[in-house]
């Protein structure tokens, strides 16, 4: 069961080099969230992934706790990169409809206003009393054109665009 | 010099005073800034971790806007330039991915044909405009306002995507704001993360970081300044969200640098800026 979920991991884009970690620990003491959040640790991560522990991987909110800094990215001696291994993980939660509900409403909405939360009529009136110019208008049909396209989201659960 | 401006969604409505103050040092120093007409979100710094193609794909249709007017991108967001420079210098480097990408965007009518730069204002500033012509156009420079810079994680991390400065001892933002005869001062931690992407994730822990930094600035700094939306807004949010709001000043760069150029407290928008930003003007020569 854990070696063929790490196995998964393995062959999923960005975890090529999870097995050269040491748990050395550079990447937890530098960690913005680990500082504030206990079970939040990229050290632990890439060790539950060697290990190919789907269930603690998977379960609540733990791999969308990454505020993708790229710290551990850049002072990983061992250039595992935790960040894109959390990346790979996040892939591997959508293929199995797992995606964190503020980032799954933040997709949904991209092909309806173009940007992540509606700029209208009442935005852009609120922009021109403050000296700006209109928001460049979207074009939505071609973002949907392109998210129908790759089906991302039908991976997500958004329904049919 | 002549720019496609992509301002990003947070900015465009949420920060009027970060677009306005843009938009006005910009005219004050004779850089064109044209806006992108069909420009959309630059598909989140999230996009990537999700699916590949739609990330590029997303990225790339705002790119080829730019691409279209013959003009490089400059970004004011460090999301949207992590993202952009990210999917352009993808694109331009591998072949069998533009082609994968270009497929998916013949239905938009665009292709990317890899002709323009993005560049962070910060960038722009530092490597064409050049700081030294930043200096000989301030006409009221500060006088003992002493401020901490903070860089976000995007504008240079991750450095082999970004390429721009050392991640650890980065220079720009600090040489623009001593331009202006601000003091940048030394301070612990000054390259950690704001934590602005888990806002949506676990609130609680965003004002966590944030607060952190905010209450280490202002032992040694009149105000804090930042270049990107979400840290700007995670940091005067993070204030406002403490019974013991420190009342930091939090300040957009082109802010400093307007004022500095001569330009009105509304010409840089800082009335619209939560926590009262005063100190700036009284800190500047006449």
């Amino acid at each position: 069961m854990g070696k063929d979920f790490r196995n998964l991991i393995l062959n999923t884009p960005g975890a090529e080099k999870l097995m050269h970690c040491y748990q050395c620990g550079t990447c937890s003491s530098d960690c913005p969230v680990a500082k504030r959040v206990p079970e939040f640790r990229p050290r632990n991560i890439a060790r539950l992934a060697i290990y190919g522990q789907r269930d603690r991987l998977l379960s609540g909110d733990l791999i969308w706790l990454c505020a993708g800094c790229y710290t551990c990215y850049e002072r990983c001696p061992q250039q595992v990169h935790v960040s894109d291994i959390i990346s790979t993980l996040r892939k591997i939660a959508l293929l199995e409809g797992k995606i964190h509900p503020t980032i799954k409403n933040i997709v949904k909405v991209l092909p309806i206003y173009g940007y992540i939360n509606e700029i209208g009529e009442f935005e852009n009136e609120m922009r021109e009393e403050d000296g700006l110019p209109q928001a460049p208008q979207p074009s939505t049909n071609e973002i949907a054109a392109i998210m129908k396209s790759t089906g991302i989201l039908q991976k997500i659960g958004g329904g049919e665009y | 010099m002549k720019y496609a401006l992509f301002v990003g969604c947070t900015t465009l409505s949420r920060l009027p005073g970060y677009e306005k103050s843009t938009r006005s040092i910009a005219k004050k120093l004779g850089i064109e800034f044209i806006d992108m007409p069909g420009s959309s979100c630059c598909g989140t710094t999230y996009m990537d971790g999700l699916e590949e193609i739609t990330a590029l794909a997303l990225a790339a249709r705002n790119i080829c806007i730019a691409e279209e007017l013959g003009l490089n991108i400059v970004t004011i967001c460090n999301g949207c330039t992590e993202v952009l420079t990210k999917a352009n210098k993808s694109l331009k480097d591998n072949a069998e991915l533009r082609s994968k990408v270009n497929e998916v965007l013949l239905e938009t009518g665009h292709q990317f044909k890899g002709t323009v730069e993005v560049k962070h204002i910060v960038r722009m500033l530092k490597e064409d405009y050049g700081i030294n012509n930043l200096r000989k156009a301030v006409v009221k420079p500060y006088n003992g306002l002493r401020v901490g810079t903070h860089y976000g994680c995007h504008l240079l991390r991750p450095s082999d995507v970004m390429q721009f400065e050392d991640p650890n001892t980065p220079t720009a933002v600090d040489e623009i704001v001593e331009s202006t005869g601000a003091i940048s001062v030394v301070y612990p931690e000054k390259m950690e993360c704001c934590g602005g992407p888990v806002m949506g994730i676990r609130e609680a822990v965003t004002w966590s970081i944030g607060l952190s930094k905010v209450e280490t600035v202002k032992k040694y700094a009149d105000a804090l300044i930042t270049s990107c939306p979400f840290c700007y807004i995670t940091y005067e949010r993070s204030q406002m969200m403490t019974e013991n709001n420190p009342n930091l000043p939090i300040v957009h760069l082109p802010q400093l640098i307007g004022l500095a150029l001569g330009l009105t407290i509304d010409e840089v928008g800082l009335p619209l800026n939560k926590i009262d930003t005063g100190v700036l003007a009284m800190k500047q020569r006449e």
